[in-house]
């Protein structure tokens, strides 16, 4: 439960949450000029909740059965505050920020 | 039905939310100042300096000897260790089961009474937490009955909106006021609902065996201390002899304690002091774990030998202490800690912007008298949603202004509190509505960000206060914000008027 397990736990849903955003009809089409495509969606939807599971699976390992679902439970809440403040003012930041988050996951790994 | 069940909901969540908002903001609020208690206390008392290691033997006997000279008639003492975020030795002692208590903080060095300035620390926001500094059974139910009327207003709420995914990432802050306001209502209450079902539902549970106390009052039939010793809470209490026996000496006591527990001593207490029956229980901190409960060994006080271990808990004692420890979150790291924290402020967002909106959505159209009804609602929701976190920073200001030697200077801060919390609910009254937002909401960033340098004024320049100073900034520059916004709806709303007016009149 140090630190570094939290901010795994929290990159990861913030990836997981951002392509869950981006594969919805009317946050996409903000971001995504031209028309919707049911393919790409589909595509989000899978790695945004591949990355949800992979979190929950980073808290459970790093901070156990006990505390493990409430740090994933905190990590979604405080990472889907961000999408939001996200995509409400910079919108263009949250396709960068969540390809960014998933190596600095895999850097923080490391020191787990 | 007459109105569809959704409907029948929508209703039950807006009035149940509307009754209980008020209350559940304060409680809201400062509950979330009390995931950082002690620090809070550590600067508001800033003459007590932190060291890394205590002694706790010394600490124990130091505390003891306090309370023989000054206590000598209470039926029990209690000695809290030193600790670095309660740089401390904390004496209490009992004198009646009932309440009458008494409290004295001593250096952990000389065990003279510490030069602190007279505080409540922290303690006063975790006291109102769940009393709202009243007398403290009403109010507890006070808190209590609002708690659960805000989970039915959590739950009609899910019902009620019916777009939880659909909206889920929404926010629609430059479309009507009313629009953005919902939707910041349903993104600080949908993204952390979890958090808000956990801790309204926990808060009512910790509180529970006073809400419904009958199953406990007719199993143990007016010995209900029992009932804590057998679920695995604390050890038994052992009757007084009534005649007096000379204790043996606590350090060999204490060692052989912490040679049983690995986690440090929290707190040693002595019931019955002085008696040949007397008992000497060692508690320890938590260990890390969900459940909220503190090992304990009893020891014969005179004999030395050890009475009683609490064994592991019960299961239904395990589940409540679970939730207890969820509620309080002892457990949680910095990190998690700061999650804790936003879960918190959402919680106190979600109900303020629910008690705006309710207001912006009755808002009167053109220029009409407005009913009582909605005056009074909008002047309590200035007055709490602004007055308690001016209240708070005026509460910081007064630890740092209030002179220290003043007598019942303790009093004089809270006083200061309440105060200013209610100049802040009666002056908006005498503003036109529309400006005592943006008014109050500069105030409230004025006197946090005076906090800092008022404080280095008084006590001078410390790095350990960093992060405090950082939090007292960071609110002030949300209530700058928030001014900002408020003070711009209604340029554009006087422009607008301004417009309609030319154009009628052209």
């Amino acid at each position: 439960m140090t630190p570094v397990a939290v901010s795994l736990t929290s990159l990861l849903s913030f990836s997981g949450l951002a392509c869950l955003c981006l594969s919805m009809d009317r946050h996409g089409r903000t971001l995504f000029h031209g028309r919707p495509s049911p393919r790409r969606d589909r595509a989000f939807r899978v790695a945004g909740w591949l990355f949800i599971a992979l979190a929950f699976a980073a808290a459970v390992t790093t901070a156990d059965w006990n505390f493990g679902p409430v740090q994933w439970l905190g990590s979604l809440t405080g990472a889907a505050l961000f999408v939001v403040a996200l995509m409400s003012y910079r919108p263009a930041w949250i396709r960068p920020a969540a390809i960014a988050a998933l190596p600095l996951a895999i850097a923080i790994a490391f020191f787990v | 039905m007459k109105h569809g069940f959704r409907q029948s909901m929508a209703w039950l969540h807006t009035w149940a939310g509307l009754i209980t908002g008020w209350v559940m903001f304060a409680v809201f609020v400062t509950g979330t100042a009390t995931y950082y208690k002690s620090d809070i206390s550590l600067w508001m008392r800033p003459e007590l300096r932190a060291q890394a290691e205590y002694d706790v033997v010394r600490a124990a006997e130091l505390g003891v000897a306090h309370l023989k000279v000054h206590a000598p008639k209470a039926m029990a003492w209690f000695v809290g260790m030193p600790q670095p975020d309660k740089p401390y030795i904390g004496a209490y002692w009992m004198v009646t089961p009932d309440g009458e208590f008494g409290k004295a903080l001593l250096n952990p060095d000389t065990g003279a009474p510490t030069e602190a300035r007279a505080t409540q620390g922290g303690d006063f926001f975790y006291r109102f937490h769940f009393e709202l500094q009243m007398l403290p059974a009403l109010g507890r139910w006070i808190v209590g009955i609002c708690a659960m009327v805000l989970l039915v207003a959590l739950i009609s709420g899910i019902v009620t909106h019916r777009r939880i995914f659909a909206d889920f990432f929404t926010f629609r802050r430059s479309k009507s006021a009313q629009r953005g306001w919902l939707d910041a209502h349903n993104v600080t209450g949908v993204l952390a609902l979890p958090f808000h079902l956990m801790i309204t539902y926990t808060g009512i549970v910790s509180l529970a065996l006073m809400y419904m106390p009958w199953g406990m009052v007719s199993a143990y039939k007016g010995d209900e201390l029992r009932f804590y010793v057998e679920s695995g809470q604390m050890p038994t209490w052992r009757a007084a002899e009534g005649k007096p026996a000379e204790p043996a000496p606590l350090g060999p006591i204490i060692r052989r304690a912490q040679a049983e527990v690995s986690e440090p001593l929290e707190m040693v207490s002595i019931n019955n002091p002085g008696d040949a029956n007397a008992t000497v229980v060692a508690v320890f901190e938590e260990p890390h774990g969900l459940a909220h409960r503190h090992p304990q060994i009893a020891f014969h006080a005179v004999t030395g030998e050890v009475v009683e271990r609490t064994g592991p808990l019960k299961p239904a004692a395990h589940a409540y202490t679970s939730f207890v420890g969820l509620h309080e979150a002892h457990f949680a790291g910095p990190a998690l800690r700061i999650l804790f924290f936003l879960s918190g402020l959402m919680g106190c967002a979600a109900i303020a912007t629910g008690l705006v909106l309710w207001t912006v959505a009755r808002a009167p159209k053109g220029v009409v008298r407005l009913a009582p009804g909605w005056r009074l609602v909008h002047a309590l929701n200035i007055g709490t949603i602004l007055g308690l976190p001016i209240g708070m920073a005026a509460l910081f200001l007064a630890n740092r202004l209030v002179p220290v030697e003043w007598a019942a200077r303790e009093s004089w801060e809270g006083g200061v509190f309440f105060g200013s919390w209610l100049l802040a609910a009666l002056i908006p009254l005498a503003r036109p509505h529309r400006r005592a937002w943006s008014e109050m909401s500069y105030v409230a960033a004025l006197l946090f960000l005076a906090v800092p340098p008022v404080d280095w004024v008084r006590m001078g320049w410390r790095t350990d206060f960093l992060g405090f100073d950082a939090a007292m900034v960071a609110l002030a520059l949300v209530f700058l914000f928030g001014a900002r916004r408020l003070g711009r709806h209604e340029g554009q709303r006087r422009e607008a008027t301004r417009t309609t007016g030319d154009l009628a009149r052209a």
